[in-house]
Formats: C-alpha cells, structure tokens, sequence
C-alpha cells in the first residue's frame, strides 16, 4: 500500500471518533448496567442478598428502629445481574445505565418494616414479605402466622406430646 | 470548571487487577473513543502526571509502590480509581488486599498523615469506555454526578 492510498482510505473513513460526553451514545443491547430497584415491589425477602457475589447488596435488620434495610452500594457492584434473575417480585430491574462514576459515595437504601413474633416478641420477617407467603399458601393456620420459627416449632412439637393439645 | 486549568497527564498505576480495566483503558485512547480530546495522555513518570490512574484491589505487595507512586505526584493531584475492586473493594476482609481505595486512605492518614486527595471512582466491571469517559469529564467539571444515595422508608 503507498502512502498516497492511505490518504485516499483516511478521506473515504472519515471521522470515526464519538463525541460522546456531549452528546448521546447508544449502548447496545443486552448490556447490564445498574440494577435499579423498585420499592413499591420490593418484599424484603433478601433473596439478593443471598446470591450477590460482591455483596454489594446487603440487608440489615435494624431491631432498635424495627425496620429491614436492603442496602445497594453501586461502588462494589460487578452487574452481573444475579439479583434481577432471582428476585421472585421482579422488583429490580437491569438497565442500559452505565454513567456512574462518583465522587460521593452512592447507595440505594429501601427501609421496611418489620413483623414481631406474637410470642416473644422477636423481629422476624417484614410484613410484605409475610403477606406475600401468605399470598402463595392461601390463608395458612392463623395461630401459627404471627409467630416466629422458633416458637412455631415449640408449638408444634407440644401439639404432638401434649394429648388433646396444640394445633394440629 | 476544576481545579486543573491544563490537560491532566495520568500516570497508570496496576495493584493487582486482572487486566480487564487496564484492556479498556486502551479502548479510551483508541481513535474511537479518544480521550485524547481533553487533554490527557498516559505518562511514564508519576511526577508528570497530575492524576493517579489505579486499577485493582491494592494487594499487600502493591501498597509501598502505591504510596510511594501517590507521594510523587505533584499537588494539586487526582486520583481516578477503576473499576469495583479499585472504588468499592470486591476482594475484602482477605489477607492479601487491603480491598479497595477506602482502605488505602485510611492507612495513608494513620501511617503517613496525609489527607485524602480529590478521588473520581468509575465502578464497573471492567467499566465500559463511555463509563471511563464520563468519570473523566466528572473530574473535568464537565459533567456532574447523575445519581445520589436515596433512602426509601415503606410500610
């Protein structure tokens, strides 16, 4: 190739270089970027929590505000949209954002209120969560559905060695 | 605008990443996508550079060069952390990183005494180029930072 086709190449290309930062740039499909969550949906059941590799998302149960905090840091995120794929409300969703560089840290934080076992008095599970298995079962035994884990395991047990007793 | 009022020269620095942030700086400063436009060129010094370019968790092995890397940049520096290992610490709590650029701080303050300089955080794994550019035009003063911590409370 002589030098001359090259210019004759340079002049049919053109200008490939994007003007990105001023102006829109379109990212192609199927790319993940951040997750982004919705909190009317979200039932706090940490399922995400569960499969996030990175942790970046975290839950928390705060016991002295009775709240369940679902933490999202985006600076620890690796977008491999695992929390999307397990949520069973679908309430986050992957999108095609990808401008994300901070100088303050950035966090999505989703509060929710917890349910307290009847019994002793132990934060156990949000209420939405407790509505939607609720949702699922159909009405459930409604002694056992206020209680926690392990006094509904108490009950039950002394349902089997009291005669006459218990629930079931 | 900033506080940089000429072309900030980088100086780039690897702790200990897998090369996938470092393959997409390359990208930046193709034709393509040319970061070249403001200005900034990858140096072989850090005391030519006016920014730090760190990718990677900063393993054990890496912190002595870091600091001394950091020390030799000039004032007023920037630093400009890629990709999640670098900004948030994806490898933490081990015993061979010191799991992101919080930690580095924390004993740059205690064991050297030096404040924190001005930091841009690009997370992404690795971050797209666009994502690279905007973390640059963020440190710029070009752009400014789309998103915020939020905290919903709901029933």
């Amino acid at each position: 190739m002589s030098r001359l086709s090259w210019i004759k190449k340079a002049l049919e290309v053109g200008v490939v270089t994007r003007k990105y930062p001023f102006e829109h740039v379109e990212i192609p499909e199927g790319s993940r970027g951040l997750p982004e969550f919705d909190s009317s949906k979200c039932i706090g059941c940490s399922a995400c929590a569960n499969v996030c590799t990175p942790d970046a998302i975290r839950v928390i149960d705060d016991l002295n505000e009775g709240v369940r905090r679902v933490e999202y840091f985006v600076g620890r995120c690796i977008f491999c949209g695992r929390c999307a794929e397990v949520c069973p409300v679908s309430a986050i969703k992957i999108t095609k954002e990808f401008e994300l560089a901070y100088k303050d840290e950035v966090k999505f934080i989703i509060e929710l209120k917890l349910v307290k076992c009847s019994n002793c008095g132990k934060s156990f599970t949000t209420t939405r969560h407790l509505n939607y298995v609720l949702g699922k079962v159909g009405e459930g035994i409604p002694e056992l559905i206020t209680l926690c884990p392990d006094c509904r395991r108490k009950l039950t047990i002394n349902s089997f060695i009291t005669p006459g007793g218990g629930i079931v | 605008m900033s506080i940089y009022k000429k072309s900030i020269w980088v100086f780039h620095l690897n702790t200990g990443s897998c090369n996938a942030c470092d393959i997409e700086i390359l990208d930046v400063l193709t034709p393509y996508h040319d970061v070249e436009r403001f200005g900034i060129k990858l140096v072989a010094s850090p005391r030519h550079a006016d920014a730090l370019l760190l990718t990677g968790p900063i393993t054990r092995e890496a912190l002595s060069k870091v600091v001394d890397a950091l020390l030799a940049v000039p004032e007023p520096k920037l630093v400009i952390a890629l990709g999640s290992c670098a900004c948030g610490g994806i490898w933490y709590d081990t015993y061979s990183t010191l799991g992101g650029l919080n930690e580095l701080y924390k004993v740059l303050k205690e064991e050297y005494g030096i404040p924190e300089p001005p930091t841009v955080r690009v997370p992404g794994c690795p971050p797209r180029p666009e994502a690279i550019i905007y973390g640059v035009a963020l440190a710029l003063g070009i752009m400014k930072q789309k998103y915020s911590t939020t905290k919903v409370r709901v029933e």
